[in-house]
């Protein structure tokens, strides 16, 4: 295991060099460049080539990537050329909205998946199994910006009950008025990630049921229910696990979507605007950190397989 | 028993046929006849209520015939539903396969690749892709198909190490089947309920994910015609004409049902047929 | 059977929901009643203490002013923040503003400006004329990377008489002058400022003061007490930045906002009672130019270029949009000097169009791509494909990020047809410069807008001004689509409210709320 882990950590970080020059590059291929935003529409090619100068955008490519990982192996992931603000202290203040927004829809997703999907499951055959299963198939069916656009039309424009959108100027100074303008927004990302989870949570759970140990364990004298319990849920897990790591890459882009829907300063808002406006220094260093997040998760996915899925441990 | 059959006695198998088949139905039609060209725009016709000026939902602000957006829009869904899910089907069995079959260190790195690629957002690929390309209907097929290949493999590998390592596979390996025979014989079959159930779900995915690429401005422009687009534009007047904005919704929404549904009749079959087969 | 009933029951309460916003029509058809020109007086008793929300559409990238371009910049930083020896009025008439009086020398060559006497930076430093030599020599300095540095290339020299006497001499007459100095190029900064501070900070000499900015939503300035003259009558004016019409409609009527700037001339229904609503409408310099290539492709063919003017009905896009727009027909808008009528020239005429077409060798069709900047509302692409179809031009629409745009059509001039607006006031210049990316050149033109520049008095610069921009319509040197209008609605009990030319420059001077009873 320690073995495993030692080659896995390793792995991990030639996974994030290999991030590094991959975001570095393909950000390159980008038509325009800041020094053309600095300049805008009224300035002359002169000036524009004399900003791009300043910044050093001309020097050879090899020369700024080594000037960019150098400061990240130190911590420092880079300053927004255009407002001198540092990536590590936007990404914290967006992630403020972002971070929140996210754990928030995968709570309760959670929350009404995992029970859901067991029922629909146990009673596969019944009509209440099958009225939350077609909840689901419906609850993945219908698009997120969709279902976020009609919620603010009836709970913020005509019942007045939330904000239409946006999120107080203070942030969470104001902690009443933050979450009410997340309340919204959560429903709209958690109803299609809880309706793919509960989908992930009955197929895993009717995959358990129909292996054999667990009807040893009802022969055993074990009621059904007693025995998913007591067996089946541990093994249900393994699938869900991976499914939820994985989700964590879509919950971004879904995050994205809603960002715009809701007007919320996210993270997802403010890559594109940066990548708009050719900010690639930031756009780099946060995409970095992100795409970081992502692996280090994935990372801890595993380890996690390889705690509840005994069979794993010794293999490869 | 059949797998067509099957998909015909399971509930969803034949709902999900169905709506489906509604689908092909509304892109094959729209080749063919649409009640109006759904790109013309006479802006002196715009905002038409239902049922009125012979447009039977209506037009939109351009003046363009609802009805004739949304069939025509149904060619564009189903054309990027399609490429994107093959795209992701190769991508993802070829990544899977090569993780799980190769030397041991191409495999790790095979692996590695794949996650980095999981982790890199399908947006960023798109926004870059229609930033050096132009929004097409390609970029947003190659990016939601890469997206979601990569993730494809992932499940595809856990799964595929799983088999290898059951019982059975390693009693045939033992007996000496060949890794070429073991695939075809013992991981296809064994990993293709879950592959499709995937596949069904890259489907609805890529339909979903076009609306979303569409609503940020990276969609397939004019004169293509998709429901993405149409959310696109119409979602700003929801206030004025919601029913502009709900049927498209409702259009994408019925189309990502339809295809998980099939997905669920598809893998209901496959597991029986297994099933028989392993009970022979 | 009760489950289906419920759900039921569900769907028709929020299409029930749906449909009570639906009901009235909601679209302006008759654009008279899309905003008024006036607004309320002042009441009695004003808040003197109130906080202002304000929705406006794009964020600036960056606070200084001095190095990076971008009208967002412009539009909150100006007059509220920063102030130039000049200002401009509702009207675009120039005023006075640091300087409180400025003479001409008969010729024309020298100005001399007198600086208000008790004007301070917000870091309490005096200003005197040094900081506006200072100022001004950075914007004429070789090299200088002022964005708008051009609008000041007439100045041989700028020097100080006294401290408070400023004296700018030209290298030759310049009816442009005084208005370059109304814009960022004559922001007057404190002596010795690093611009790069400004990036996210600010030194100016005005009636607000920043407070804070929250990238990627909000922008907010409080009241500058230190003031010199009229001090500002709310504390505190919060900008949001909204870009999405649905949204900043859905804000305003739920009250997060007080005014909307940039409203949809489509979405006005909820704002139809007078009694809790006005909607403003303004004029602005806003060009939506479909440029063509004069320099190279299908459309160097003077025939092609007209041709596609003709097939274009203007009158139906506008009516599409809303209504809140004007036919232009010419480069100049009614606002700006040189303004004449000019839309009799290549009115829509398809039969005409696809004779020209013809004539020019694309009998058999013709297939263009044009470039639009996302930014913009994606009909209008949608509507110019349509249009063109009808006379056999297949246009392609490519939707790109406008830095996308910056680099391929505007630096490269790689294009067919591109869609821009062309927001900035005065900008004839660009169909006289050849290097530009219309790359449109004509003597004339060049010869009339030059002599313009250097004309002796108004009245004989918009004589030449008109006929150069008759001549550019003539050569249908690009298609003016229309001269926008733009809408703001405002909370009732909010007044002096800017109302022309918003996204330019968004004086709140005059912004005033009423005590609440």
């Amino acid at each position: 295991m320690t073995l495993y882990v030692v080659r896995r950590a390793a792995l991990l970080v030639v996974s994030l060099l290999a991030a590094s020059v991959l975001i570095f590059l393909v950000l390159r291929l980008l038509p325009g460049d800041i020094a053309q935003t600095i300049g805008g529409i009224k300035a002359t090619p002169a000036q524009v080539a004399a900003v791009r100068h300043d910044l050093g955008l001309d020097r050879p490519l090899a020369a700024q990537y080594a000037d960019w990982i150098g400061g990240v192996v130190t911590g420092d992931f880079g300053r927004s050329v255009l407002d001198g603000t540092s990536v590590s202290g936007q990404l914290a203040e967006k992630f403020a909205v972002t971070g929140p927004l996210a754990v928030g829809a995968v709570v309760l997703a959670l929350a009404f998946a995992v029970p859901l999907g067991i029922v629909a499951a146990v009673r596969r055959d019944s009509r209440l199994g099958g009225a939350v299963n077609a909840l689901g198939q419906f609850g993945i069916a219908l698009p997120t910006l969709w279902v976020g656009l009609l919620l603010v039309v009836v709970f913020a424009v005509q019942l007045r009950w939330l904000p239409a959108q946006g999120f107080p100027v203070d942030g969470w100074a104001e902690r009443g008025q933050a979450l009410r303008s997340l309340v919204l927004p959560w429903l709209a990302l958690a109803l299609s990630e809880g309706a793919v989870l509960l989908r992930f949570v009955r197929s895993a759970v009717l995959e358990v049921l129909h292996q054999d140990w667990l009807r040893t364990a009802r022969a055993k004298g074990h009621t059904r229910t007693g025995a998913l319990v007591r067996h089946g849920l541990r093994n249900a897990a393994v699938p869900v696990v991976s499914v939820l790591g994985l989700q964590i890459a879509a919950l971004v882009a879904g995050a994205v979507v809603v960002e715009q829907v809701f007007v919320l300063p996210g993270v997802g808002q403010m890559l594109i605007t940066d990548v708009g406006n050719r900010d690639l220094d930031k756009v780099q260093g946060e995409i970095l950190l992100l795409t970081g997040a992502v692996l280090v998760i994935g990372f801890l996915v595993d380890l996690a397989h390889r705690l509840i899925d005994p069979r794993l441990r010794s293999a490869v | 028993m059949t797998v067509s059959r099957a998909l015909l006695k399971s509930r969803s198998g034949s709902a999900g046929l169905v709506l489906v088949g509604l689908l092909l139905l509304s892109a094959l039609v729209s080749l063919v006849w649409t009640p109006y060209d759904p790109t013309l725009a006479r802006p002196r016709d715009g905002w038409l209520l239902p049922f009125s000026g012979g447009h039977v939902l209506g037009t939109d602000r351009l003046g363009r015939d609802e009805l004739s957006q949304l069939l025509a829009g149904a060619r564009g869904t189903l054309l990027t539903a399609l490429l994107a899910a093959t795209i992701a089907a190769v991508v993802g069995l070829a990544l899977a396969l090569a993780a799980v079959l190769v030397p041991r260190w191409i495999g790790a790195a095979v692996v590695q690749l794949t996650d980095v690629l999981i982790a890199f957002p399908v947006l960023l690929i798109a926004m870059i892709l229609t930033a050096v390309y132009g929004g097409s209907t390609w970029t947003v097929v190659t990016a939601v198909g890469v997206g979601a290949g990569v993730n494809l493999a992932r499940v595809a590998r856990a799964e595929a190490g799983r088999v290898l390592n059951t019982d059975y596979v390693l009693a045939a390996h033992a007996a000496g089947s060949g890794t070429w025979r073991t695939v075809r014989k013992h991981l296809l079959p064994n990993i293709a309920p879950t592959l499709v159930v995937q596949l069904s779900l890259v489907l609805s995915v890529a339909v979903l994910a076009e609306a979303a690429l569409s609503f940020l401005g990276f969609g397939a422009p004019a004169p293509a015609v998709s429901w993405g687009r149409m959310l696109h534009e119409q979602q700003q007047y929801i206030a004025a004409r919601p029913l502009l904005v709900i049927w498209p919704g409702l259009a994408v929404a019925a189309s990502v049902l339809g295809f998980n549904l099939l997905g669920d009749g598809l893998r209901e079959a496959a597991d029986a047929r297994l099933r028989i087969r392993e009970a022979r | 059977m009760r489950r289906t009933t419920a759900l039921r029951l569900a769907a028709t309460a929020v299409l029930a929901g749906l449909a009570a916003t639906a009901c009235g029509t909601g679209s302006a058809d008759d654009p008279a009643n899309a905003g008024q020109t006036s607004q309320a007086a002042e009441p009695a008793a004003i808040d003197t203490g109130a906080t202002v929300d304000v929705r406006l559409v794009l964020e600036p990238t960056s606070l200084d002013i001095a190095s990076t371009a971008g009208a967002a910049l412009d539009q909150i930083l100006l007059d509220n923040i920063y102030q130039g020896l000049l200002t401009r009025d509702e009207n675009n008439k120039i005023e006075p503003s640091l300087a409180t009086s400025y003479d001409t020398s008969p010729d024309g060559l020298t100005y001399t400006f007198r600086l208000a006497r008790n004007a301070t930076f917000h870091d309490g430093t005096e200003v005197t004329a040094a900081d506006a030599v200072w100022s001004l020599q950075q914007v004429t300095a070789k090299g200088s990377k002022n964005p708008d540095a051009a609008a000041l290339a007439s100045v041989k020299s700028v020097s100080a008489s006294d401290d408070h006497t400023v004296v700018v001499t030209l290298k030759h007459r310049d009816t442009g002058f005084t208005w370059g100095l109304t814009g960022r190029a004559g922001v007057v900064f404190k002596k010795g400022t690093d611009f790069a501070s400004l990036a996210g900070n600010e030194n100016g000499t005005g009636p607000f003061k920043l407070s804070g900015w929250k990238r990627g939503s909000s922008i907010t300035f409080v009241r500058n007490d230190a003031y010199r003259g009229k001090k500002a009558k709310v504390a505190k004016v919060v900008f949001h930045y909204i870009k999405d019409d649905n949204a900043a409609n859905n804000a305003q009527q739920t009250g997060q906002t007080d005014i909307e700037t940039a409203a949809d001339a489509t979405l006005l229904q909820p704002f139809s009672d007078k009694s809790k609503y006005t909607v403003l409408r303004g004029d602005t310099t806003d060009k939506f130019t479909l440029a063509f290539n004069n320099a190279s492709g299908p459309t160097k063919d003077v025939r092609v270029r007209r041709a596609i003017r003709r097939a274009v009905d203007n009158a139906g896009l506008i009516k599409a949009l809303g209504g809140a727009a004007k036919p232009v027909g010419g480069p100049v808008p009614a606002t700006d000097p040189g303004y004449a009528d000019l839309t009799a020239i290549d009115a829509y005429d398809p039969d005409s169009a696809e004779k020209l077409l013809e004539q020019a060798g694309y009998g058999s069709g013709l297939k263009l791509t044009v470039q639009i900047p996302n930014i913009y509302p994606a009909e209008i692409g949608d509507y110019l494909a349509s249009e063109l179809k009808q006379v056999g031009v297949q246009l392609t629409v490519r939707q790109v990020e406008f830095q996308t745009w910056l680099d391929t059509v505007y630096t490269k001039h790689d294009y067919q047809l591109s869609l821009v607006d062309h927001a900035e006031a005065r900008d004839l210049d660009n169909f006289a410069n050849p290097a530009y990316y219309f790359g449109y050149d004509n003597a004339n033109v060049r010869k009339w807008y030059a002599a313009a520049q250097t004309a002796a008095g108004d009245a004989e610069r918009d004589v030449l001004l008109k006929k150069a921009a008759r001549q550019v319509a003539e050569d249908a040197a690009a298609d003016w689509l229309f001269v926008n209008q733009t809408l703001t609605v405002v909370r009732s009990g909010v007044t002096g409210v800017p109302r022309n030319f918003t996204s330019n420059r968004y004086d709140l001077a005059d912004l005033a709320v009423a005590k609440k009873k």
